[in-house]
């Protein structure tokens, strides 16, 4: 099978999907066999993956004269990323399943998964921005449409804030196309660029927005608000995820020199979002917004990690970025159903519901605990090693982003107060809480990962390990 | 051996989950799979405890980042089987207790879930062989502590209570987080023995040693509730008495203590011993004083624990290992008893935990009068209960220490004697002062035989029966005889103050108890009595800083920055671009679309204009 296939046939087949399901619900249960073939799909690709870590998918849509051919090819950092990517995709599907019902919104997950594929997939810049920009059109859609009251504002704010950002990093292609005549990565990487740090400039900007990185996040809440839970795990599991991976991709395997030279950019921005962030989240008494800021926060932590520019630290870095994934994934969801239950948000008309949603609640616990690095969870294991790492590279005066760990656990615990325990309010006693067992088990699953890999974080260590023993991440700082 | 190790560390876990998935069967179920791993447990550290030749040691490696290994050793030496003896022997007692006590609760399986796991929490910290394995039991036991002390999570109360207990312990644990990270990157490794054997051979730069002494010690301050970090404990008692009795007896408290003597050639090297006498010392006084006004008696115990605690970090302090970890050892045993005892009461008594309102409770619960009794005695360090020996040790090694004489002794000397004065106030007014509610009274019946009264007398057989096993215990723990040195005019004094204040107590509580309200009706006593009963107002000043500073002030500080700097610059951005676009010609109408679209182009522009001039 041609793997091009994997990226344009959703792009192509999501219209026919939408045109022919119109008034029939097998859309969701096409788009969530396809899903599931995906994650297969990328399983088989992993498994493949050769000794060196490079498998040539293939190249395709050649226009020599502008450098324009669509070059395929995965490593371990692209197929890690594809695996969670689908992992999320098919919850996403399954967390979706009763709440929504037209097929267009499924049809735009289908599309979605081609765009992200695209990105993750291709090593020509020119086409790694067209799939950039090609997961902006069905994220605008998902969040305008499926979205709460002031979605409109949300959906085109995040449009063209990241729109806009994405501005930078064509300037960025640019400049090195006009230095290199080449968009290909791995030529790229070979050659001398003229204007090296102007380059690692925009793209870090570019990428910091969608990461997104203190002071480049004003989008995110308003986005993560807005969006329909599924949407924000969406977001922040597979977008976010998107920005780091490129900027670990771009700003710190292309240009190592540079990366070098401003690393400590990337650690300020990084503490200052946890810190920031944390703090915000502290203020925070919108529950959904409490839940973003907390991401952000935790991005934050995985910039610190990329910061460190060491093996372990990058290491790390992407294991607190799988690990966030599947910690605020639940975090979304549950927020999101406490909100279609009680119509409401605000922290102080919930409270108790523990009573009444006991399952969900205590899974709501538990990713909290995640979320504030409990050790046996996910969190735990991802801020140690970020922290460790950092001290390694960084000294001993970094220790103090322990105080993000104090942070966390205030807003996390005081959050868990206000929502799940407590006496019962209001709103809390007259909504019923049912669940149907299909996104009780798409939870689930997540719960048990924070869990498992928690305990047992070796299991991902070992494919996480193998990602980055193949680049030379250039001399110590 | 290492099967019954492995077995020792998993099957709380395994427990708390059987028991919880289990348990949702019947009512009855989870009581007595509880019951029976937290027998297995007492039996298997029996077993290790009866074959123990030298340290069981596992290697292992948890996991592998990079470069780096994060080991999971574990390391089971007599200190560490005396912690686990205690741990999973009251949490037996304290289990079986359970019986009765948490019989009305409809909730068991969740119940006995979380006690297995707070077990587990403490055994794992216990055995751990590195600091980080120490750091994740230290976890789980504050979140164990969390579950278990809002375990009424339906009530605000006990809600706002385990938020105390889990903030309170996490200030203190971040320091502990952040020391292993410096110890990582400075010594390359966090295995407890190598780093004390580092210390003591001075090949860890000093300053470094001292930072982090006092940064584990501060964690220590935030487990065992000394000040300022104490005010969880007494909110605490919001929980279940069972779970008071598991956290300040067999488990949770204790860890501060723990880490320290673990560490002991660290903190010797270290220069920061003094630094923990001397807040220990600050902590039993105010302890000590605090209890004597207590309205509610499960406060008044958990200021005497404070105090007790203080009194075994100072006995380290003061630089004896034996006193201080007999001491702990002594009080593990009768405040559990204390607690279980109150817990008897409260029972009985339909959960009136005032004092006031009871009283003359004597003849109905003659059982647990007499235990209770006991375990106030040993409170006080009366011979030969084992309370007296490890409290004598503690004073004695602040005296003869040069560096600890002084303020430091007389502090301790103080919440030392006071002891028999709360003590005793509780013991009196709960037991033989008249009875001050006629229905309450009446309503009162004898508890089980089997099931309430034969932990409070197997525990007060042990804090008695102890007493005479004094120098197996020192010599077990430390592997040394007790000092010999002895001071001639401790022990007539300290026995002359404990009968004096016994006197008093039942003078002012039982004879005279008209007296009492005549003094304490004084202005001067009054406010005396309300600094006192609300501890110092420490909880006060650490609840307005939080509130009013850090999620006041702070908080909406950032927030306004958040709202009027961060997300206006971005408007400023689109606006400014906007203009920059109209100053172009490009667009008079005023429609939204065409706005958006200017905005972006407008950007485009500026960023466009911006390179020309600079790079092309």
């Amino acid at each position: 099978m041609s793997y091009v296939a994997l990226i344009f046939a959703p792009l192509v087949f999501s219209g026919f999907l939408y045109l022919f399901t119109k008034k029939s619900p097998l859309a969701k249960y096409i788009v969530l066999g396809y899903f599931v073939f995906l994650f297969v799909e990328t399983l088989f690709l992993y498994l493949q993956l050769p000794q060196n870590g490079y498998l040539m998918l293939g190249k395709f849509l050649e226009v020599k004269e502008f450098g324009f051919i669509l070059t395929l090819e995965i490593d371990r950092l692209s197929s890690v990323m594809l695996l969670l990517t689908s992992l999320l995709l098919i919850l996403v599907t399954l967390s979706s399943w009763s709440m929504q019902k037209e097929s267009a919104y499924f049809s735009l997950l289908l599309f979605f998964s081609g765009a992200i594929f695209g990105v993750f997939m291709s090593t020509n810049l020119m086409w790694f921005f067209i799939f950039w920009e090609l997961t902006l059109i069905p994220m605008y859609f998902l969040v305008g449409i499926w979205g709460g009251d002031g979605r409109v504002y949300a959906a085109l704010k995040f449009f063209l804030y990241t729109h806009v950002a994405s501005m930078f990093i064509l300037l960025a292609f640019f400049l090195i196309f006009k230095q290199t005549a080449t968009f290909d990565m791995t030529q790229i990487q070979e050659s001398m660029l003229v204007t090296p740090t102007l380059i690692w400039w925009l793209l870090f900007v570019g990428f910091a927005v969608k990461m997104p990185l203190f002071p480049f996040h004003t989008w995110l809440p308003d986005a993560h608000v807005e969006a329909s839970a599924p949407i924000s795990v969406l977001l922040a599991g597979v977008l976010l995820k998107m920005g780091a991976y490129a900027m670990i991709r771009f700003v710190i395997l292309m240009l190592p020199q540079e990366a070098h030279k401003y690393a400590f950019v990337l650690l300020g921005a990084g503490i200052l979002s946890l810190l920031y962030a944390g703090v915000m989240a502290l203020y925070e008494t919108h529950l959904k917004k409490m839940v973003a800021y907390s991401s952000i926060s935790h991005m934050g932590l995985v910039a610190i990690g990329m910061a460190t520019l060491s093996y372990e630290g990058l290491s790390a870095a992407l294991f607190e970025m799988i690990g966030h994934a599947f910690i605020i994934a639940p975090l979304f969801l549950i927020a999101g159903f406490f909100h279609y239950k009680t119509q409401s948000w605000q922290m102080q008309d919930l409270g108790g519901i523990m009573q009444k949603a006991p399952y969900i609640s205590a899974l709501f616990v538990l990713a909290g605990l995640g979320a504030l690095g409990l050790p046996a969870t996910m969190g735990f294991v991802g801020e140690i090693t970020i922290f460790l790492s950092a001290l390694d590279t960084y000294g001993a005066w970094v220790a103090f982003i322990a105080f993000g760990a104090m942070i966390g656990s205030g807003y996390i615990i005081w959050t868990l107060r206000r929502v799940i325990y407590g006496p019962m309010s209001q709103k809390v006693q007259e909504s019923n809480f049912s669940i149907s067992w299909v996104e009780f088990f798409a939870l689930a699953v997540f719960g048990i990962a924070i869990v498992a890999f928690g305990v047992y974080p070796q299991a991902l260590f070992d494919a996480i390990n193998e990602v980055f023993s193949a680049y030379n991440l250039g001399g110590a700082m | 051996m290492s099967s019954f190790v492995l077995a020792l560390l998993l099957l709380p876990f395994i427990g708390a989950i059987v028991t919880f998935v289990v348990g949702k069967l019947n009512k009855k179920i989870p009581f007595f799979l509880a019951y029976i791993f937290s027998i297995v447990l007492f039996v298997d550290v029996v077993y290790l405890f009866s074959v123990y030749e030298q340290p069981f040691v596992i290697d292992y490696e948890w996991f592998r980042f990079g470069e780096n290994a994060l080991p999971f050793g574990i390391y089971i030496d007599k200190l560490s089987l005396i912690m686990l003896l205690i741990a999973t022997g009251l949490g037996l007692l304290d289990i079986h207790f359970s019986h009765d006590y948490m019989k009305e609760e409809k909730d068991q399986a969740r119940y006995y879930a979380k006690m297995l796991f707070f077990i587990g929490g403490m055994i794992l910290l216990v055995s751990a062989k590195e600091l980080l394995g120490l750091f994740v039991g230290w976890e789980f036991m504050g979140l164990a502590s969390y579950l278990l002390i809002s375990f009424w999570h339906y009530n605000k109360a006990p809600a706002d209570a385990g938020v105390a207990a889990f903030l309170y312990t996490k200030f203190g644990d971040i320091f502990l987080f952040a020391a292993i990270g410096l110890l990582f990157y400075f010594t390359k490794t966090l295995d407890i023995a190598t780093l004390n054997h580092l210390a003591a051979t001075n090949q860890i730069d000093s300053t470094l040693m001292y930072v982090i002494a006092i940064f584990i010690f501060i964690a220590a301050i935030g487990k065992s509730g000394q000040f300022p970090l104490f005010p969880w404990l007494m909110r605490a008692m919001e929980g279940p008495t069972t779970v008071s009795a598991l956290i300040h007896g067999a488990t949770m408290v204790n860890s501060g203590i723990y880490i320290v003597a673990r560490m002991f050639d660290f903190y010797v090297a270290s220069q920061a011993l003094i630094v923990v006498a001397a807040v220990a010392a600050l902590s039993a006084f105010v302890g000590a004083t605090s209890a004597l006004v207590q309205s509610e008696m499960k406060k008044v115990l958990a200021y005497s624990t404070m105090s007790h605690l203080s009194l075994a970090f100072i006995g380290l302090g003061a630089g004896s290992l034996a006193a201080g970890m007999t001491h702990l050892v002594n009080h593990a045993i009768f405040k559990a008893l204390l607690f279980l005892s109150a817990g008897a009461v409260i029972l009985v008594a339909h959960h009136t935990k005032d004092m006031w309102k009871l009283g003359a409770l004597g003849k109905k619960l003659f059982l647990v009068a007499l235990f209770m009794g006991m375990g106030i005695l040993s409170l006080s360090g009366l011979p030969p209960f084992s309370g007296f020996y490890s409290k004598d040790a503690v004073i004695l090694s602040t005296l003869t220490n040069p560096q600890t004489f002084g303020l430091i002794s007389s502090l301790t000397l103080i919440a030392g004697v006071l002891s028999i004065a709360y003590g005793g106030r509780l013991w009196v007014l709960l037991f033989v002062s008249p009875q001050k509610d006629e229905k309450l009274h009446n309503s009162i019946k004898t508890p089980s035989l089997f099931w309430i009264a034969l932990p409070l007398g197997v525990m007060a057989v042990l804090t008695l029966a102890l007493g005479f096993f004094q120098e197996e215990l020192i010599s077990f723990i430390t592997s040394t005889k007790g000092s010999e040195e002895h001071i001639g005019w401790l022990f007539p004094f300290m026995m002359g103050v404990i009968v004096f204040f016994a006197f008093l107590v039942w003078f002012f509580y039982y004879k005279r108890l008209d007296l009492l309200q005549k003094v304490s009706a004084q202005p001067l006593m009054k406010t005396i009595h309300q600094i006192l009963f609300h501890g110092y107002y420490v909880e006060r000043m650490i609840e307005w800083f939080v509130q009013t500073i850090i999620l006041g002030v702070v908080t909406s500080f950032v927030a306004f920055i958040e709202k009027n700097i961060i997300d206006k610059a971005v408007n400023g951005v689109v606006w400014l671009s906007y203009k920059v676009f109209l100053l172009f010609g490009l667009s008079k109408s005023s429609q939204v679309s065409n706005q958006v679209g200017g905005m972006v182009l407008g950007v485009v522009v500026l960023v466009f204009v911006m390179l020309v001039r600079n790079f092309i």
